[in-house]
């Protein structure tokens, strides 16, 4: 049936390799036959496992993206500065934009905000698109990206839509941190689409951060670990910590898929 | 136990064939699978690779496209609904017939 190349170094040929000779003399018999090895159902299934695995683990790209992200947020650390101090000691948060949940009430540059969010998401969305599209083309293997990018979308209009409606409690819009769970949404967009357990954990762990980060004053935790800012930058640890997790995760997967694809 | 029940009756002739079944597992993992990935994970030639996308999409189990990438050409395995659903099938058998195995040890 079957004439074969060398391929000695790819894990699932000595298997197929092998099996192929059996597969042709009992092909002759038809399927029931075939199986009647007590052991040849469970080596095909180990085998077909085998294959699924190396095939995940070469098309898994998703550190980019995470990377990407975290960068993304950690870049509009700035908007976040408190800009007017107050006659009380505390802060005036000025500006409400078109766009509450882009802005919130915090940002003394509301516009700015808004806009940086809905050129940096659209733009991230796009890119990891045609990452995974070149990634895909490199390795032989395309990744269903186009669920992620529309998640971003629908998500992202959710996200405008919502606040007008005043169906999301208030507390979650007025940080302007609600960008963070348009990412959070196509991370978990993305694990689906990658199948990976990893990538999954870093969506609930980054969903986490980010809902943290909208509802309460993750200073607070910081003050309560000894660590005291000045009030220009006390929310810069609500945009930071949902960063960090994007970075380090985004790191470690690089490492993993880079390793990954050698042992391929 | 009747014939009818044994999970060999599960099998299908198209797909119960290793490469095919290869195939058909590597193309559910992706949106689409190229020729070559495909020549190089199976250990086969592009004859032998042919014959079995040949039997695949005549049965309706892939979609083939052949395009180019510059002056490359390259082609795309897709996997079907009716793939998927087959490769399903054929799954489940093998891993009831293992348990039938084991159970019976």
């Amino acid at each position: 049936m079957t004439q074969h190349d060398a391929g000695a170094n790819d894990p699932a040929s000595g298997s197929f390799r092998d099996a192929s000779r059996d597969g042709h003399e009992a092909s002759q018999r038809g399927p029931a036959a075939r199986n009647s090895e007590p052991d040849e159902p469970a080596r095909l299934l180990s085998d077909l496992g085998r294959l699924r695995m190396q095939a995940r683990s070469i098309r898994h790209a998703y550190w980019l993206p995470l990377v990407l992200f975290g960068l993304v947020i950690a870049a509009s650390s700035p908007f976040y500065l408190a800009t007017l101090p107050s006659p009380f000691g505390g802060v005036i948060w000025t500006g409400t934009g078109t766009f509450a949940a882009f802005s919130g009430m915090l940002s003394g540059n509301a516009t700015g905000l808004t806009i940086y969010w809905l050129v940096t998401i659209g733009a991230g969305l796009y890119v990891t698109w045609l990452w995974y599209r070149r990634h895909g083309r490199r390795v032989g293997l395309m990744t269903p990206a186009r669920g992620f990018v529309i998640a971003g979308v629908v998500v992202g209009v959710l996200v405008i839509v919502l606040p007008t409606l005043q169906v999301l409690p208030g507390d979650l819009v007025v940080r302007g941190t609600l960008p963070f769970l348009i990412i959070a949404a196509t991370l978990w967009v993305l694990a689906w689409a990658e199948r990976s357990r990893a990538l999954l954990f870093v969506a609930a762990v980054f969903t986490g951060t980010a809902l943290l980060a909208s509802l309460y004053n993750v200073e607070n935790i910081m003050y309560r670990l000894g660590w005291s800012a000045s009030v220009r930058f006390s929310t810069l640890p609500n945009i930071l910590l949902p960063a960090l997790v994007l970075l380090i995760s985004g790191g470690c997967a690089f490492v993993v898929q880079r390793r990954g694809r050698a042992a391929a | 136990m009747t014939a009818a029940a044994h999970p060999t009756n599960g099998l299908d002739e198209t797909v119960h064939q290793r490469h095919r079944l290869g195939i058909l597992t590597i193309a559910a993992e992706a949106e689409s699978a190229d020729f070559g990935y495909l020549r190089q994970a199976l250990d086969l030639t592009a004859g032998n690779l042919s014959r079995h996308l040949t039997v695949l999409e005549d049965a309706g189990l892939v979609q083939v496209s052949k395009g180019y990438e510059g002056r490359r050409p390259r082609t795309w395995v897709k996997i079907t609904a009716e793939g998927r659903a087959a490769l399903t099938a054929e799954i489940a058998a093998l891993t009831e017939l293992v348990r039938r195995h084991d159970g019976a040890r």
